[in-house]
């Protein structure tokens, strides 16, 4: 993965410095309330119902052992004991105090970590593939990509004050798995019809309260020109989006009020001089922040591996590998999903103690790396096979192994109106209703994929507009309600899902669930056709029937 | 009002700024909205003019200052609003060589940024200024990006 430079380094130390001055001139009273917010929001600190909330920045979501430890030891030392994980594959904890941010912020850059740009009307975390360099269909890793994005967006003059924030995502291959058509910017990595490697574009798409697709903008990007255009989107969003009202800031506002076609002018035009300017990155460039991210040294396959045999006389092991492992492009190695829901525990969640198995656990048995998942879980990427009963072993032992990866339980959730200062409703109670009520329904693991996503209020931190079922929490005078979708979808055949009806009581969540997944059971032309399918073939009818069908 | 020009904070400033409903002085360096000049360029030749665009102006009517006037006043109505920085950016790669001024809600952790896009000059307000303000320019020393002057970005460092 990639090491900072002196360069690296130095920048994030002298942040932190910054910071521990702004923190100090904000206690002292000389710095107003308003304009301390701006800039600790660009630290990634927010003040939430409870107290504070730091959200640290995991580039691409690819984190070493070493720092894995260190986000530990912060969460033991300045937290009670845990962190969150985020659909950024960012971090949060929820209980530092303001003033030891700065020095949580020095722990961090010893560690080549930061908190910059994860909050605040910046270009945030730039996110992609959690398997980025292991999956045999992708095209290249994009990770030394989103890593030259990340310099790029650090500490951007131009760009630290836009209209609103900004999220970038980037995918190697045809799958999708960092939901980047609902990014301002979605960058696919594609092959030209010479057989280039570039990007396609993407520009205008996000969640919150408008929820749009994102539209190509422009269908193939050389690399080289990668930073120039995306200068040019930028450009023209910050002198153009709308800073009038701040819930139609987002690009995607000013990319459908000028329209496309309007909108790609611009961008070309302002591209046109800055094209062939020093933005342009040289072969040499992209090599050297390639080089970071050679394969690890993957090693023959056992020619015998134990795993069938393993696999055959355990059954609770054997559901596990099918369901928290995956392919990977090398013969003899899997990429091991951790399950960060285990049951009745807020998803995303990880305590001081869990995060050291992990780091461990990549030490022995992975090459000392973990990734974030948009979905909130981690990833040990490079397992050998013949590890895979150890791996699981030490992972069941921490309750990390709940074998429920892309299911009913695998839920994105927010952290909602016990957390956050934003919510109108509670999801972890939801999401622990949903956990007792379908802990021991044996139709769960025949289901097949189904995502579930839960916010707790209109922002879509958790994106259930593009979930296979949304849950979006809404405030009914004072009581919590939740608003069901169905059919939305993230990944490469991205959908918004379409609002099933009035809105459900809290106390009634998990059996509407159980009624919906019972329709399409019930509609299923056979166990191929998933969830997904069968809500875009047979509409929301059938489904709106089972779960209203009583109150008439 | 502290004027900081290249770093340092000067004590003159020759420049009158005049307002949208003012008559024009008769002699002086004058800072003119950008309307009250498109309307009296041609009666002011030879006079010292600067002047003052902010981001809800005609951006090819604001890039049409350069080579005509001498000062450029950016006006920041809420140090939020991040127009100025490309305005500035836009402004020195039109090739205006001129004085660059921010005025407004300009204050300290702002000045940095302001000039890596091509500032040279800050107006700040009287009750946020100290002398320890002008530090702000150097607290982070290595930058990733160009900007209107270092047009490298940093990998080659790397």
């Amino acid at each position: 993965m990639y090491q900072y430079t002196e360069v690296d380094q130095k920048l994030v130390d002298e942040r932190v410095e910054q910071y521990r001055d702004q923190t100090r001139r904000y206690l002292a009273g000389e710095l107003p309330d308003e304009e301390f917010r701006a800039l600790r929001l660009m630290n990634g600190l927010y003040i939430q119902r409870q107290a504070p909330m730091l959200r640290v920045a995991i580039p691409y979501g690819l984190m070493s052992s070493t720092q894995l430890r260190k986000m530990a030891e912060i969460a033991r030392t300045y937290d009670r004991g845990y962190g969150h994980f985020t659909t950024r594959t960012n971090i949060q904890y929820n209980w530092p105090t303001l003033e030891s941010v700065p020095d949580i912020l020095a722990e961090l850059a010893k560690v080549q970590m930061h908190a910059i740009q994860t909050s605040g009307n910046c270009i945030r975390n730039t996110t992609t593939d959690p398997y980025a360099g292991v999956i045999a269909s992708e095209l290249e890793d994009p990770r030394p990509w989103c890593e030259i994005i990340r310099q790029w967006s650090t500490l951007h003059p131009e760009f630290a004050y836009l209209p609103r924030k900004f999220k970038i995502a980037v995918t190697g291959g045809p799958e999708d798995r960092a939901a980047s058509q609902v990014h301002d910017i979605g960058l696919h990595l594609v092959k030209n019809e010479q057989g280039e490697v570039g990007f396609e574009v993407l520009v205008g798409g996000g969640l919150g309260r408008t929820p749009v697709i994102g539209k190509q903008i422009r269908p193939f990007l050389e690399g080289r020109d990668l930073l120039s255009y995306l200068e040019a989107i930028l450009r023209v969003y910050n002198l153009n989006g709308r800073r009038d009202n701040k819930y139609k800031a987002r690009i995607k506002i000013l990319v459908n009020a000028m329209g496309i076609d309007t909108f790609r002018e611009q961008v070309e035009a302002e591209w046109a001089h800055i094209r062939e300017s020093d933005l342009r990155l040289s072969q040499s460039e992209i090599d050297t922040v390639k080089a970071q991210f050679t394969p690890p040294a993957y090693e023959a396959p056992a020619a015998d591996s134990a795993l069938d045999a393993q696999l055959a006389e355990n059954e609770t092991f054997r559901i596990w590998y099918e369901r928290n492992t995956v392919e990977h492009k090398v013969e003899g190695y899997r990429i091991v999903v951790v399950s960060l829901k285990p049951y009745l525990q807020a998803p995303g969640d990880i305590t001081d103690i869990q995060m050291e198995a992990v780091a461990d656990l990549a030490d022995r048995f992975s090459f000392g790396e973990i990734r974030a998942t948009h979905h909130q879980n981690l990833v040990l990427a490079d397992v050998k096979q013949s590890d895979l009963l150890e791996v699981w072993k030490i992972l069941d032992g921490n309750s990390l192994a709940r074998p429920n990866i892309g299911t009913l339980t695998d839920m994105i959730v927010c952290p909602g109106f016990d957390f956050c200062s934003l919510a109108n409703a509670k999801t972890l109670n939801i999401a622990e209703q949903i956990n007792e009520k379908f802990e021991h329904v044996d139709y769960l693991h025949d289901i097949g994929d189904v995502r579930l996503n839960m916010s707790g209020c209109i922002n879509a931190c958790a994106h259930h507009h593009v979930g296979h079922i949304g849950i979006l929490g809404v405030d009914k005078k004072g009581e919590d309600w939740y608003q069901f979708t169905l059919g939305g979808s993230s990944e490469a055949d991205a959908s918004l899902g379409k609002v099933l009806g009035k809105s459900i009581a809290a106390d009634e969540v998990a059996n509407t669930i159980e009624k919906i997944l019972l329709a399409y059971i019930d509609l299923r032309e056979s166990e191929a056709e998933s969830f997904l399918d069968v809500v875009r073939r047979a509409g929301l009818n059938p489904f709106k029937e089972a779960v209203y069908a009583a109150d008439h | 009002m502290p004027l900081i020009i290249d770093r340092t904070l000067v004590a003159e400033d020759k420049w009158t700024t005049v307002a949208e409903d003012q008559a024009i002085p008769a002699d002086g360096a004058i800072i003119l909205p950008l309307a009250q000049w498109l309307e009296h360029h041609d009666a002011l030749k030879g006079r010292e003019v600067g002047v003052q665009v902010n981001g809800d102006d005609n951006l090819d009517q604001v890039l049409a200052l350069n080579g005509q006037v001498e000062l450029i006043v950016v006006d920041i109505p809420a140090f939020t609003d991040g127009r100025g920085f490309s305005i500035a950016r836009l402004l020195r790669r039109a090739g205006y060589a001129g004085q660059l001024r921010a005025v407004g809600d300009v204050t300290r952790d702002r000045l940095a940024h302001l000039e890596r896009c091509g500032f040279d000059a800050m107006l700040v307000p009287d009750d946020r200024f100290e002398s320890e303000t002008l530090n702000a320019f150097d607290e982070v020393s290595v930058r990733y990006q160009g900007g209107a002057s270092v047009t490298r970005p940093a990998y080659p460092q790397s």
